[in-house]
């Protein structure tokens, strides 16, 4: 099977959608001209002229046009740069994508994806390394999707983008370069958003993660299974609505689980499972649930200083073994 | 470092003891070799001295709690010290866990089942859920989780122990389970018509319970609930136990003790002085060498026999029974057995019986004769095969040589297991120490 | 307008009344900008509207019964009770939604005007309502620079009613006419009487020309006055009632209209009369069917969370 990057992934996914459905555009800073600052809209532009569309700085604008294109009857895909930026046009995101359809009764559609590039990318700091899919999980009317690998990234993103209503479709800045396989158009399953994925089937312990988070998830299972233990492996993929029968299924099944997200473990999208999971199922448990997640700090620059900031597979190992 | 103080093991059948007394309290200075409490098992009370210097730092099981031996009852440390998370210590005692070896690659160090009562127990909620659908009761499981928690594993390797099996793995149909833990009934309190508990059961006991509520004050006032002692519960289960073991017989026969008391008195005479109990030990010893199937024992399908006869002698005390055994009674002169049965008697009254002298006994003596009782059917003290009851010697109107005479006759009263000792048998051995004890001359040939 | 006065003045009553809950914004002395602007509008062309907007839903058309129905909370109301006063919608004659989120409408208008003119290649014009109060958000920014850097079909209707909540225009801002700013991003920026609905029309109609020639967008500000609090139950301590209730005497656009009729354009009093008591029997009826109406089943508690 062919192997491509993350980034192509989500381009190919934009293409087709394009393609197939003329409404669909795409605006945002620095599409047009550069492809997207990390090259994910390379090549769009030339192929779908006047449908790529480079906006001034300008996030409520680019969040709030694309609600309101969505109410004039297109299919807009907006870019945030960074993810981070989100805040400047919270508004945009909480009062009024998220708000139109219910408030005015289910008149409106709002068929509309907001790509967030997200996570520590080595240096971004402070302004530019977050990962806020927690914010969002917590606002209904929004759904929330983060995919761990390039199949996931083209399926989930085609999922969105044919989706009516609003999505937030989080992707990971250093997942861009990762390359895996991905079947060619034929082949393709579609995803159904708010369907979680076992990756990897065991019985003594849940790990449940999704984008970059899968990484320590996948290397973790692998070093304990060199030690006899037995680690499913679950990737929520969709964060809001999220997926809790697959997850409660698979505590009734292991007893254990162990969370792990790249974001501040504080509030994090992690807390919503571990506190369903102790609601809906806690008389299954045989340990105390783990979560891993960054300190509660903004992120830091150095490097000596950014490095503590991250999750390694050895402490969900070290954590794991500590409960079995 | 403060020190653990265990359940003694005393001797090789015991498995759980009983907290008789604290003979220290906590804070107290305690010496190496001090006695520190006392501890009931089903056969005798033990005092336990303390094998380090330090102060009393804890006691985890009051007095009259009853717990599985190596479980740690208490601490001995520095004053002032911290006593250990009951997950550190990791005796012995902790039963295989299979999931543990499965699966887990190192299990944290096995907890015991040291807590105090009412102490919560630390487990985690599957390990609740588990044991509740067991009748486990959570407090007697040793956790092995981590931070000394009760995980699943130590639950479904618990094997409950052999006391506490009947009252503890309580077998009850779902549907009474559930109505049981619905209403919050503990399934050890009610009462199985047939083999387990089934629902009717279940009522019944509830509305048994509702009329002895309604029966008001009174009733409280004209009874008393008393937990049994240790040697109670043991007894309790030793005659249930061998009741339903071996089918009985008793047989009776009276001996004619003239020449016993003669015999009996010339010793006396050489400053020899034995008791009727003393004779007996000596001469009964004598008949079972030559009727092995009366001091056998039975196993499964197999008769064990003995080469060697231990002969218990039942000393009743003001809380119950002990039997020790006159080990190689068969083998011991008059005078050995004598000086062994007044020794044995004493450490019995005084509790203080050496565990090995409370068990290996091949056949029993039980004497009620100073009651004046004339007759009655002993219970066999398992796992022994035949028990000798011994009644009241009296002068009663005979006929010898067509002539009526006054004898002193007393009445001897054999129970035998007929699974191996057949009636004829039984009254041939009975015979054969009718005349033995009838020809106290017999003994030497 | 004069429906929007009575329905104003009937939805004041019965909030007072207790059987409105939540809370309502009137719109009783500024009819005639809606009413103008909405009259040079097709049915398909959209409008964002603001938390004071009963004015500019019914100006845009919507069904006068179901938007009292939605404003008394009913399930047969425009939003199926979901939306009240300050979230009211009728998409079917392109009233995009009111905004309970001050200068919330904005980007939603540019957007739709985007969608418009850029990817769905039709003519159809958006209108975004403002008060001075949100001319003061930032988002307006945002949307002018856009929309008139792409010379989208849009146009910005200020209404200059001289409150932003209890705070009056000038404590607040420096320009003497928002529509001053409309030159700083070379849009053209006209200023009207807004209690004269021939001027109003007259501004909108030719605004709506230039955006459909594909022109971009005018900014419009109606010059007016916010005769009621800023929300029902507003006890006004920032104002003297009746220095409020002379200007309303002075500038009432229901009392100028007879005089403000261009050349060619003539209603005797009875006919206005008639046209009055029409709009009141119009009103009374919708009061009465949205009284008639039952609240929300509970059932449709999760319903329009999502669309599946």
């Amino acid at each position: 099977m062919r192997k491509i990057t993350f980034s192509e992934a989500t381009r190919e996914a934009m293409a087709e959608e394009m393609e197939k459905y003329p409404e669909v555009f795409v605006m945002g800073e620095d599409l047009a001209r550069q492809g997207g600052i990390f090259g994910q809209f390379k090549g769009l532009p030339a192929e779908f002229p006047g449908r790529v569309i480079d906006t001034p700085i300008s996030e409520t604008f680019i969040v709030g046009g694309g609600v309101g294109a969505a109410l004039g009857g297109a299919r807009p895909v907006v870019d945030m740069h960074f993810a981070d930026f989100i805040g400047v046009c919270m508004d945009e995101v909480l009062n009024q994508m998220a708000k139109v359809r219910y408030m005015f009764g289910g008149q409106a559609k709002i068929p509309l994806v907001l790509r967030a590039p997200d996570g520590l990318a080595g240096g971004g700091a402070a302004q530019h390394s977050q990962s806020v899919e927690s914010f969002f999980i917590h606002i209904p009317g929004i759904k929330v999707v983060a995919p761990s690998n390039p199949y996931d990234a083209k399926m989930v993103l085609k999922a969105a983008i044919e989706c009516d209503d609003p999505v937030l479709y989080f992707e990971n800045k250093v997942l861009y370069k990762e390359a895996a396989e991905v079947p060619e158009k034929e082949d393709e399953v579609p995803y159904e958003i708010g369907k979680a994925r076992v990756e990897r089937e065991g019985k003594d312990v849940t790990i449940i993660s999704y984008s970059i988070g899968m990484k320590n998830a996948r290397a973790a299972a692998d070093a304990l299974a060199k030690d006899g233990v037995s680690a499913e492996v679950i990737d929520l993929i969709t964060l809001s609505p999220w997926d809790k029968e697959t997850v409660l299924n698979s505590v009734r099944k292991t007893h254990r689980l162990c969370l792990v997200s790249e974001c501040v473990k504080q509030g994090g999208a992690m807390a919503e499972v571990a506190a369903t999971v102790a609601e809906e199922a806690l008389e299954y448990l045989d340990a105390p649930i783990l979560r891993y997640g960054a300190p509660f700090t903004p992120i830091p620059f150095a490097p000596t200083l950014e490095k503590l900031y991250r999750v390694y597979p050895e402490d969900l190992v070290k954590g794991i073994k500590g409960i079995l | 470092m403060a020190t653990e103080i265990f359940m003694p093991k005393l001797g090789l059948t015991m498995t759980e003891g009983t907290i008789d007394s604290w003979k220290k309290n906590v804070g107290d200075t305690v010496q190496k070799g001090e006695i520190i409490l006392s501890v009931e098992t089903d056969k005798l009370t033990n005092d336990v001295e303390a094998d380090t210097d330090g102060v009393l730092l804890k006691i985890l099981v009051p007095e009259g709690e009853t717990v599985p031996c190596k479980t740690v009852i208490g601490w001995i440390g520095a004053a002032g010290e911290a006593v250990p998370d009951a997950g550190a210590p990791a005796p012995a005692a902790a039963p295989e866990t299979p999931a543990a070896a499965a699966s887990a690659p190192a299990p944290a160090a096995a907890a015991p089942a040291a807590r105090a009562e009412g102490e919560y127990v630390l487990a985690t909620p599957y390990a609740k859920k588990l044991a509740k659908e067991k009748g486990f009761d959570l407090a007697r499981i040793p956790a092995t989780g981590y931070k000394g928690v009760v995980v699943a594993r130590d639950v479904e390797g618990f094997v409950p122990s052999a006391a506490s099996t009947a009252a503890e793995a309580v077998k009850a149909s779902p549907l009474a389970a559930k109505v049981a833990a619905d209403l919050g009934i503990d399934l050890k309190e009610v009462k199985a018509a047939h083999g387990r508990i089934l629902a009717e059961d279940l009522l019944r006991y509830i509305s048994e319970t509702r009329e002895k509520a309604e029966a008001g004050a009174d009733a409280a006032e004209r009874e008393e609930v008393k937990p049994m002692s240790g040697m109670r519960k043991a007894i309790a289960k030793n005659m249930l136990n061998s009741h339903m073991t071996s089918p009985t017989v008793t047989f009776n026969l009276g001996i004619d003790m003239t020449e016993m008391k003669r015999y009996r008195e010339q010793l006396k005479a050489k400053e020899i002085k034995v008791s009727y109990t003393d004779l007996l030990v000596k001469f009964v010893a004598k008949a079972l060498t030559e009727f092995p199937l009366l001091n056998c024992s039975v196993e499964d399908n197999k008769i064990i026999y003995k080469h060697y006869v231990n002969m218990g002698v039942a000393v009743a005390l003001d809380n119950g029974l002990v039997v020790p055994n006159i080990t190689d009674a068969d083998k011991k002169s008059l005078t050995e057995i004598s000086a062994e049965v007044k020794e044995l008697a004493k450490l019995a009254r005084e509790g203080k019986l050496p565990p090995e002298k409370l068990s290996g006994g091949t056949f029993t003596i039980t004497n009620l004769g100073m009651y004046g009782i004339e007759s009655f059917s002993p219970i066999i003290n398992q796992p022994e095969v035949a028990i000798l009851g011994v009644n009241t010697m009296e002068d009663k109107v005979v006929v010898r040589n067509g002539e009526i005479c006054i004898r002193p006759i007393m009445n001897l009263s054999l129970t035998a297991d007929h699974r191996v000792v057949d009636g004829s048998v039984a009254a041939q051995f009975l015979q054969r120490v009718k005349s033995l004890m009838e020809n106290p001359a017999l003994i030497l040939a | 307008m004069c429906t929007i006065r009575c329905f104003e003045e009937s939805v004041k009553k019965d909030f007072l009344n207790g059987e409105i809950p939540g809370f309502v914004h009137l719109y009783i002395g500024e009819e005639a900008i809606g009413t103008g602007i909405c009259g040079a509008l097709r049915t398909t062309d959209f409008i964002e509207s603001t938390h004071r907007g009963h004015g500019h839903c019914i100006a845009k058309g919507a069904d006068v019964n179901r938007m009292m129905a939605e404003i008394f909370g009913k399930k047969d109301g425009l939003c199926k009770g979901k939306g009240g006063s300050m979230h009211i919608a009728d998409f079917s004659v392109g009233m995009l939604g009111a905004n309970g989120v001050v200068g919330g409408g904005y980007n939603l208008a540019t957007g739709a005007a985007l969608a418009s003119k850029m990817i769905l290649k039709n003519d159809n014009v958006s209108v975004v309502f403002f008060g001075d109060g949100a001319s003061n958000r930032g988002t307006f920014h945002e949307a002018a620079n856009v929309a008139a850097a792409w010379k989208l079909p849009l146009i910005f209707v200020n209404e200059m009613n001289c409150w932003a909540s209890t705070t009056p225009y000038r404590t607040t801002t420096a320009v003497e006419n928002i529509s001053d700013r409309a030159h700083g991003y070379n849009m053209p920026g006209v200023i009207v009487d807004g209690q004269n609905v021939f001027e109003v029309y007259a501004a909108a109609k030719e605004a709506v020309e230039r955006a459909r020639r594909g022109e971009g967008p005018t900014f419009i500000e109606a010059k007016t006055y916010r005769i009621e609090g800023h929300f029902v139950g507003d006890p006004e301590l920032y104002r003297k009632k009746e220095e409020t209730m002379e200007i309303f005497h002075r500038t009432d656009p229901l009392k100028l209209f007879k005089d403000q009729c261009p050349e060619g354009i003539e209603f005797t009093q009875e006919e206005l009369d008639g046209i009055l008591t029409a709009a009141r029997a119009k009103v009374a009826a919708a009061k009465e069917y949205a009284v008639s109406c039952e609240y929300p089943d509970e059932s449709e508690f999760y319903k329009d969370v999502y669309v599946d």
